[in-house]
């Protein structure tokens, strides 16, 4: 029962925890590694090509962010997930559960905002 | 190989999209719908018993996008963006992150299901269902558009 409960916590914390890293992981670029799935490498943190002289050498490694940037998030949701499980019942008791959706849609919100320059270009 | 994993990705995707929205559709119904209406048939199906398998469905649809996200970059992509076709590439941008702000959400959509409390409001249940209905639906269509851009428009 109690193992249940506190898997309920950590639930809850994980996936509303998860959304807004994510998408503060998004905006400030952190990806916690980059991969290169033409090499088959895969680098620790986030690179970006700094070759302004032939920039078209990105198609040929091009880098991949968005694994990195779901690592990033999850171990931070995963902190805060834990965390969640070792607080008392009564406490979590007293946060709204609708945070679980709204957290979430406010992401994605925030997703469609960081995206729009694709659309203006 | 990716040709071979794209046909199970779409085939797995079809049938969360069917679970999911069965599970959705079930906790919109009115809930005095007539017995042998349409949503009365809708609302008699179990949907907990649904729980389970959608999990499953969005978590093998997600790892074997995954996988074929890598070919999609390498091979796809720069074509994509060699054609200009920016506005494709952004819809489907937004694809990546929703699908892993519904990963992270898949246990706590469990639990709302499997385990829940009765002083918890049924809402949140089915606010948590209706976004990843929305996340399962947007990527199966951007997925389907983005997969066949060649034909559109052209």
């Amino acid at each position: 029962m109690t193992s249940s409960h506190a898997f309920r916590r950590f639930a809850f914390a994980y996936g509303t925890a998860f959304a807004a890293f994510y998408v503060v992981a998004l905006k400030l670029d952190l990806a916690l590694f980059t991969v290169y799935p033409s090499l088959g490498v895969v680098l620790l943190g986030t690179h970006h090509a700094r070759d302004v002289v032939a920039p078209s050498l990105g198609f040929l490694a091009p880098a991949m962010y968005w694994y990195g940037w779901t690592a990033t998030a999850a171990l931070g949701a995963l902190l805060f997930g834990f965390l969640a499980a070792l607080l008392p019942e009564q406490w979590t008791r007293r946060i709204w559960p609708g945070w679980l959706w709204a957290v979430p849609a406010l992401a994605m919100m925030a997703c469609v905002y960081l995206t729009l320059p694709w659309f203006r270009l | 190989m990716a040709t071979a994993l794209l046909i199970v990705h779409g085939l797995v995707a079809i049938a969360l999209l069917g679970a999911i929205s069965h599970q959705t559709l079930a906790t919109w119904a009115p809930a005095h719908a007539r017995p042998g209406s349409f949503f009365g048939r809708f609302r008699a199906v179990p949907s907990a018993s649904f729980a389970n398998a959608i999990v499953v469905l969005y978590a093998v649809s997600t790892l074997l996008g995954g996988i074929l996200y890598l070919y999609f970059r390498v091979d796809i992509r720069p074509e994509l963006e060699r054609a200009g076709h920016w506005p494709a590439l952004g819809l489907f941008d937004l694809k990546e992150h929703f699908i892993s702000i519904g990963l992270a959400l898949l246990p706590a959509y469990w639990v709302c299901w499997r385990h829940p409390r009765a002083d918890e409001p049924v809402r949140t249940r089915v606010a948590v269902t209706s976004v990843l209905a929305f996340i399962v639906w947007w990527s199966f269509l951007i997925g389907h558009v983005v997969n066949n851009i060649r034909g559109f428009g052209s």
